[in-house]
């Protein structure tokens, strides 16, 4: 006797008849292709080609090799020379995208916490409001800010009008604000600075913070707080040890996901930083474009961005099994 | 609910496959009748020119009915190019390139197509520098020219004699508005300025250097733009006021009362042109070729320079130009790019320009 033996016996057993391809089957199968065609090979075309080689003064060609990978953490001229110019960007991408996302999350959720405990009808005029303005595009947002931060149409305008900019000369914080790259000799200026690029992203992902944070906030128990305030806890004890340990996790996916979002932010740092604080994101694009066509490079740092945010995820996964776990 | 069995899909399969049969036969007819070329150019107010003056002349001319195709501009279109070709679908059977993005197709191969000069005499107007010679023969007729000028905000700065100005922290502490590309000009300025010009370009070490002097450049620059609405934006806005900006844009903007104003100083202003090149696997080589006969006659030429706001490919003495309307586009000395140093050395001077702007 064999398994052999034992597998052909197995139809023999009873069992609904065989109708050929089912609907839910075949729509299965469908999707599943979708999702092949349309989501997995891209993927890996972006990891093959990040193995590719740059043709210097034309385009690029399929090839297999390390250098691109190598070319990330050293530099072109390696071994006579070294360069974290890349992993340098890959430490802004995460500086600006931690940042703006915990920014996002800490303003939001005062907001989202008062939100709750409005009228139904007032939440719900609220809730569609901010639905809408998701649907503004990061181009505009920034658009918007770049007009709103400008020297004649924004803030430094309203500064000079107001005699702001005038008593700032005199009193001689002028000077700082010049040192720090927030004047030029005539008027203060907001753009490029860290200043405007955190505010644009965090402005950006602000609407996703309250409407992800709105379903865990709204099913907070009341009881829980008014049994602590009458064991006389006070508003700050409440909020530390009843209210905030109740939605870690909330906060937690949260933060993470609009991590993960800004992460790939190309519009306010392309236009809101300096040249020194420029990410991943927008050195990708920079390369992949036609003034380069090093698609390989590009390639290469797309997919240390996805590996490092990769593991970002899994460590901040890591932290909230153990938080649970206590 | 609705149940999707074999039958009925393949019977909307068929009327779909019949409607499809029904709109190519429609289709045929129309495209044998009439001569017709797909051109194309960087699209907005450049295009929107092409389309309202230039290419109605050329149908007059010769009954060829254009079809006008947008591209952003010559760099990222041949990444357009790169896959629309080799699938086979060809988005233009004229496309428009700077030099380096055609040298760039040249070589990849595959993309343009050589030409038949003999049925293009009229190239005879242009200097030999401005029909392309590939590997397989000729293989672009210039366009139209362009500068990148220095520009000012005359309200604020007299207006410097020399790009050296630039560097004066007295006059422009965060203040300019300069291209973030490596192979927007700067370097090439900058050689121009302070060094030995082109030759500089064509060593490591003469990178470095003039990276060294746009080092010292850099806290007078408020913008590094990317795209070329940002700094239109900024002279505008009073971001900035000053830096390197088109010519022909500067001078509309003025003339629209903008406070900006473009000049030539000691060293010059970058020129650069485009040709026009037959995409690779069109069938419309004659058409195309009557298209840039056409596009080389000082007569055209002339009226780009009026309708658009490019540099004549020509001399000014085969056209009717008169000098106000020359100097609205052109100017001298001029600075060309060194294309041979940004093809061969491409890498190198990305990332070493690269690393040059994001030192803090």
């Amino acid at each position: 006797m064999t398994i052999a033996d034992d597998i052909k016996m197995a139809p023999a057993a009873p069992k609904t008849p065989a109708k050929g391809v089912t609907p839910k089957a075949a729509l299965y199968a469908v999707l599943s292709a979708v999702m092949a065609v349309f989501c997995i090979v891209p993927f890996i075309l972006v990891i093959v080609i990040s193995f590719g080689r740059k043709v210097d003064g034309a385009g690029w060609v399929w090839a297999f090799t390390f250098d691109n990978y190598q070319r990330f953490f050293v530099g072109i001229l390696w071994p006579d020379e070294v360069t974290f110019l890349y992993l340098q960007q890959l430490g802004y991408s995460f500086y600006f995208a931690i940042i703006a996302s915990v920014l996002a999350v800490l303003t939001a959720l005062p907001f989202t916490l008062l939100l709750t405990r409005l009228k139904r009808r007032t939440q719900a005029i609220w809730l569609v409001f901010i639905l809408a303005s998701l649907s503004m595009s990061e181009v505009f947002i920034v658009m918007g800010w770049d007009i709103l931060l400008s020297n004649n149409s924004g803030l430094p305008k309203l500064f000079q009008v107001t005699g702001l900019t005038q008593w700032l000369k005199d009193v001689g914080w002028f000077q700082i604000l010049r040192e720090m790259g927030l004047a030029n000799p005539r008027n203060v200026k907001f753009k490029p600075s860290e200043f405007a690029t955190i505010l644009t992203m965090s402005y950006l992902v602000w609407p996703y913070a309250v409407i992800l944070l709105y379903p865990a906030l709204s099913r907070l128990d009341p009881s829980l707080s008014e049994a602590a305030r009458t064991m006389g806890a006070g508003r700050w004890t409440i909020t530390r040890t009843v209210t905030l340990p109740s939605i870690r996790l909330p906060l937690m996916g949260t933060t993470l996901l609009l991590f993960v979002f800004l992460l790939g932010s190309y519009v306010s740092i392309s236009v809101f930083a300096t040249p020194d604080k420029q990410t991943t994101a927008v050195a990708i694009y920079s390369n992949i474009r036609g003034s380069n066509l090093d698609a390989p490079f590009g390639s290469a740092q797309a997919v240390i961005l996805l590996i490092s945010a990769s593991v970002c995820l899994y460590f901040g996964h890591l932290l909230n099994s153990k938080a649970e776990a206590r | 609910m609705t149940k999707m069995n074999r039958r009925t899909l393949l019977k909307t399969g068929a009327s779909l496959g019949s409607l499809a049969a029904a709109g190519s036969v429609i289709g045929t007819p129309l495209i044998a009748q009439s001569r017709s070329l797909k051109v194309g150019s960087y699209g907005g107010y450049f295009e929107n020119s092409f389309k309202e003056f230039v290419y109605p002349e050329f149908t007059a001319a010769t009954g060829i009915t254009v079809e006008s195709v947008t591209q952003p501009n010559s760099a990222d279109w041949l990444v357009t190019m790169q896959q629309a070709v080799p699938a086979g679908s060809i988005p233009t059977d004229i496309s428009l390139y700077g030099r380096d993005s055609m040298i760039k197709a040249s070589r990849i191969g595959g993309l343009i197509a050589p030409l038949d000069i003999s049925a293009i005499p009229k190239a005879e107007n242009l200097d030999s520098y401005f029909v392309f010679e590939g590997a397989d023969g000729p293989q672009g007729v210039g366009a139209m020219s362009w500068f990148s000028a220095m520009v000012v905000n005359p309200n604020e700065v007299d207006t410097p004699a020399s790009w050296a100005d630039f560097w004066d922290i007295e006059k422009f502490e965060a203040s300019l508005g300069l291209s973030n590309v490596h192979s927007s000009g700067l370097l090439d300025i900058t050689a121009a300025t302070f060094f030995d010009g082109e030759e500089t370009m064509m060593s490591n070490e003469g990178i470095l250097a003039i990276l060294d002097k746009i080092r010292e450049l850099k806290p007078n620059v408020t913008l590094w733009w990317n795209a070329e609405s940002q700094m239109e934006q900024g002279m505008k806005n009073g971001d900035v006021i000053g830096g390197q900006y088109y010519l022909d844009v500067a001078n509309l903007m003025a003339a629209d009362g903008f406070p900006i104003k473009a000049t030539f100083p000691k060293e010059g202003n970058l020129q650069d042109y485009g040709s026009w090149c037959l995409t690779a696997g069109s069938e419309k080589s004659s058409e195309a070729a009557e298209f840039m006969n056409f596009s080389s006659d000082p007569a055209t030429q002339a009226l780009m320079s009026r309708k658009i706001g490019t540099a004549p490919l020509v001399d000014k003495a085969m056209t009717d130009l008169t000098d106000e309307e020359f100097n609205f586009v052109s100017g001298s000395p001029s600075i060309k790019p060194a294309y041979e140093a940004y093809l061969d050395n491409e890498t190198f001077i990305k990332e070493s320009w690269d690393k040059m702007l994001a030192e803090s």
